[in-house]
């Protein structure tokens, strides 16, 4: 079902070197370098320090605490390889309090007080946001793990880049001609009343309406809304599929008061995972979602079709076949999004062998050894399968997946192309000054 | 933890099978029995150890039957107040009465266990400076938050003054006015009554409630480190009057020592139900009064600012929360309207009451006798409240000490040591939580309406005063579970 456009290649540092166009014998010297010498050298230098910007409390906590033992393990297994240009890496943690104010504050911290080479991690878009003009006034690197538009839109700047996670944009989009040929062309659209849903609703409605299709209603809920019956009689008759992306406490309710409203005889029905992230499937209430369709970051479930890398992956973090914690099988994990993590922090190891990084002053090298970078390989680094790193926009492209509940799991059905992913650039970051 | 509810339990149970067994009153029969279910339903829904353990927490709490629950709790109340009005008087007296069990001996331990306790302080306050930057990972936070603030606060409700040989000040005074042969040189003007702790009380709840960043190790070890020396040198040059009446934390602690099953009582250590040494001690000032209230008040606002409710009147999204920074104005506005609130509203109730049986006795005055009854409320909802939390950040704490200054170290042997917070993704467990989180509002709830009416009985004289000067106030306290349980149900950001 995968349809490739690019044939895969990895981002080791020597293909890294090389689409960088640095001559071939400094990328011989490069990669000569004997073991030896790199732990020698690992003895005698700093490390690499990385600035988590960490969710640790606020509304990102959740997903924090995933985002941390991905971070955590990620750097236990690059140091464990000899870490970044034979330097350990080392991660200082700061909590941002999933607060923009204090996300700018952490950012400063990073760049005058801990010394730290680059900024990363951080998930939720308004601490993005409001980051990541400091991150540029301080020439910090800013990794963003956060599936935001914004990176790609343009509204940030040259020193924030999102090589790991794929933007709700690409998403959305890529999902179209999956609903449009498999499930049905008469789309009602259910979201929350603000940005995330607006977010949805605009890049749904246009991509589907490409794909032939037809939204016939778009019922906005407010976002502190606890009861939703009073809205399932908007939705037409005519409806084939319902497109629901409900987030927040009242999910449960949503799903199960919608199970309600239609009985046994339902449409199709289309949801992305955010609304049941780090949600058991098989909780009361949810049998109504068997047979529905989730779009899913990465599959929760170990598929028939894993990969070793999934695998590997998976026993690093300390996650099991059914995506939840391997100590508690109640405890599921942020399966969908946590691998930008680890696939970040591979990208910056691979950017900074890549520009020969030792100190903040390569910031600008590592940038735009980064910005050089094209295709990535699934891989060890890239467990979530492969990507293409659009060098302009500073964003990364991967395929999507699409699983159906069954048997109250999710089981892959379709992995979109990159391709559908792809959407005209809306920025040249590679034309700002540093 | 566990072995707290459990001796909760105990000191609960026997009370009500051991009290007053010459009685033959059928009503009092009755009215034992039915104490004695409530005592059993406490017992069934707090649980003797930790349920395994955030996300969908909420989702579950809104798909229980939590109206049923919340008037089943208001219930439980309101028949507490009935059956208080058909109850004979000494069956009230004889509950809160405690049994001495040991004559106490002065010693200096308490010099020691303060000594160490501000040693772990100060060693705390350095890793604060100098270790993670992580809050769940550097050790102050997570001892100041987790296992001070929320467990050493409910301990030292539930069990007695744990703090007398806990607080950080008491030991290194004593040893330093020895040694540098230091006396007070500064006298705290009488006058200024208990407003300096009221200050300092009102100082921390706004550090708790709307400062962005409580947790951040370092701006936590500058506000602990700057206040245990501020407060060091005050208790040295004002004696320790200082630490009784200015220092807030140490005078609202020993405010909630009132409800702690052990104390003194005399010169022996004695233990009763809780609450029996808020009815032995004399009634407080209207300054330890005013701060018994605003224990309740800040505590309840601590979870009604997290409501759906409260975000949608300050016109906040709660689905994209804006952070701390974005409303700490409104934070401490809240703060201050709360409290202002329920003074209003307990002063009211007691002088509704007062009026009902053509008291002479003045309205401070009953303001300060009927204080005390609301510690168990305070507590209550401070257990509650902060239950979740505790289940999830104990598992932190458990982490930094075996871990303190992150560097990979395992004094616990813990091996590979993952958080998990598997407990809030399955209904019985999330119902356990909350029916846990419930039975300390209702419990708290039914203590104090049976210690109001145990304080009415002994200045008002007759039942039937004591009753009809309780009507209002226990009005006040059944709306007030509906209150501590709609909370507890509600969604939140």
């Amino acid at each position: 079902m995968t349809k490739d456009i690019r044939k895969p290649v990895g981002t080791t540092r020597r293909n890294a070197l090389k689409t960088l166009g640095l001559g071939a014998g400094a990328a011989a010297a490069a990669t000569s370098l004997p073991m030896w010498a790199r732990y020698a050298q690992a003895q005698s230098s700093e490390p690499i320090r990385i600035g988590f910007q960490l969710h640790r409390t606020g509304i990102g906590a959740a997903y924090g605490r995933w985002y941390d033992r991905t971070t955590q393990a990620v750097v236990k297994q690059i140091n464990a390889a000899g870490g970044i240009n034979g330097r350990p890496v080392e991660i200082v943690a700061e909590d941002d309090g999933t607060d923009p104010k204090r996300g700018a504050e952490v950012i400063e911290k990073f760049a005058n007080q801990s010394n730290c080479d680059i900024a990363y991690g951080t998930l939720f878009s308004h601490v993005v946001i409001g980051s990541a003009p400091r991150a540029a006034e301080l020439k910090l690197p800013y990794f963003v793990v956060s599936e935001g538009h914004h990176v790609a839109s343009g509204m940030l700047n040259r020193y924030t880049l999102q090589p790991g996670i794929t933007d709700v944009k690409s998403q959305v989009q890529a999902m179209a001609p999956f609903v449009a040929q498999n499930l049905g062309k008469k789309i009602t659209m259910i979201f929350p009343d603000f940005a995330f849903g607006h977010d949805h609703r605009d890049y749904f409605t246009a991509a589907i309406e490409a794909q032939g299709g037809e939204v016939l209603a778009q019922i906005a809920i407010p976002p502190t809304e606890t009861s939703f019956t009073k809205y399932f009689p908007k939705i037409p008759r005519d409806t084939e599929v319902i497109y629901h992306v409900m987030v927040g406490p009242a999910v449960l309710t949503f799903v199960k008061e919608l199970g309600e409203f239609f009985g046994p005889s339902r449409p199709e029905m289309f949801g992305f995972i955010d609304s049941l992230e780090a949600v058991d499937l098989a909780s009361p209430g949810l049998e109504f979602l068997e047979g529905t369709y989730f779009w899913e970051g990465n599959p929760r479930y170990a598929q028939a079709n894993q990969t070793s890398f999934d695998k590997d992956y998976r026993a690093a973090v300390g996650v099991d076949d059914n995506g939840a914690s391997i100590n508690d099988p109640k405890d599921v994990s942020t399966y969908s999004h946590m691998f930008g993590c680890w696939e970040t922090l591979h990208v910056v190891k691979a950017g900074m062998e890549a520009a020969g990084y030792k100190t903040r002053a390569d910031a600008p090298k590592l940038i735009e050894a980064v910005e050089a970078m094209t295709d990535m390989a699934a891989s060890d680094a890239h467990p979530q399968g492969a990507k293409w790193f659009n060098g302009k926009t500073h964003q990364v492209f991967g395929h999507q997946y699409i699983s159906r509940v069954t048997d109250q799991k999710l089981i892959l059905a379709h992995t979109t192309s990159i391709e559908d992913t792809l959407y005209p650039d809306e920025v040249d970051y590679t034309k700002q000054a540093f | 933890m566990s072995a707290q509810p459990c001796a909760y339990r105990r000191a609960f149970c026997d009370k009500w099978l051991s009290s007053d067994t010459g009685s033959r009153h059928n009503v009092f029969m009755i009215a034992k029995q039915t104490l004695r279910l409530v005592a059993l339903l406490l017992l069934l829904v707090i649980p003797a150890s930790p349920v395994f353990a955030h996300a969908s927490e909420q989702g579950f709490v809104l798909l229980l039957p939590t109206d049923v629950y919340i008037v089943s709790g208001a219930a439980s109340v309101g028949l507490t107040v009935l059956l208080l009005t058909v109850l004979p008087d000494q069956f009230v007296a004889s509950v809160f009465r405690p049994i001495a069990v040991l004559r106490l001996h002065q010693s200096g331990l308490s010099v020691v266990s303060s000594c160490l306790s501000a040693l772990l302080l100060v060693a705390l306050v350095w890793v604060g400076f100098y270790g993670s930057h992580d809050p769940l990972a550097n050790p102050l936070p997570v001892f100041f938050w987790t296992i001070w603030w929320i467990g050493f606060i409910a301990l030292q409700g539930l069990l007695g003054d744990l703090w007398r040989w806990l607080n950080p000040w008491t030991g290194p005074v004593s040893i330093l006015q020895k040694t540098l042969n230091i006396r007070p040189f500064l006298r705290l003007p009488t006058g200024l009554g208990h407003s300096v702790a009221i200050l300092t009380f009102m100082s921390f709840a706004a550090f708790l409630l709307a400062d962005p960043a409580p947790a951040d190790p370092e701006r936590l070890a500058r506000v602990v480190g700057a206040y245990w020396l501020f407060t060091l040198l005050a208790i040295l040059a004002f004696g320790p009057r200082w630490l009784r009446r200015a220092e807030g934390l140490s005078v609202v602690l020993r405010a909630y020592a009132r409800m702690g099953v052990f104390g003194r009582k005399g010169n022996r250590f004695a233990v009763g139900i809780p609450g029996w040494q808020a009815l032995n001690l004399r009634a407080p000032t209207i300054g330890i009064a005013v701060l018994m209230l605003l224990m309740l008040g800040s505590g309840s606002f601590d979870g009604l600012n997290e409501t759906f409710w409260w975000l949608g009147l300050i016109g906040v999204n709660p689905l994209e929360f804006p952070g701390r920074s974005a409303v700490i104005t409104q934070n401490l506005t809240g703060l201050v309207l709360a409290n202002i609130w329920l003074i209003s509203a307990y002063a009211m109730a007691i002088w509704l009451g007062l009026a009902l049986i053509k008291s002479t006795v003045p309205l401070s005055r009953g303001f300060c006798l009927f204080a005390p009854s609301i510690l168990p409320i305070a507590l209550g909802y401070h257990i509650a409240h902060y239950f979740p939390s505790f289940l999830v950040d104990s598992q932190y704490a458990l982490s930094v000490v075996t871990d303190p200054m992150g560097t990979g170290a395992d004094f616990l042997q813990l091996g590979t040591y993952y958080v998990t917070t598997g407990f809030f993704n399955s209904q019985d467990s999330v119902r356990l939580i909350w029916l846990t989180q419930a039975a300390a509002v209702v419990g708290g709830h039914i203590l104090a309406v049976m210690l109001a009416h145990a304080i009415a009985l002994r200045h008002f004289g007759t039942t039937r005063h004591a009753v009809l000067s309780q009507v209002p106030l226990a009005l006040f306290m059944v709306l007030y579970t509906l209150f501590g349980l709609w909370l507890l149900a509600s969604p939140k950001g």
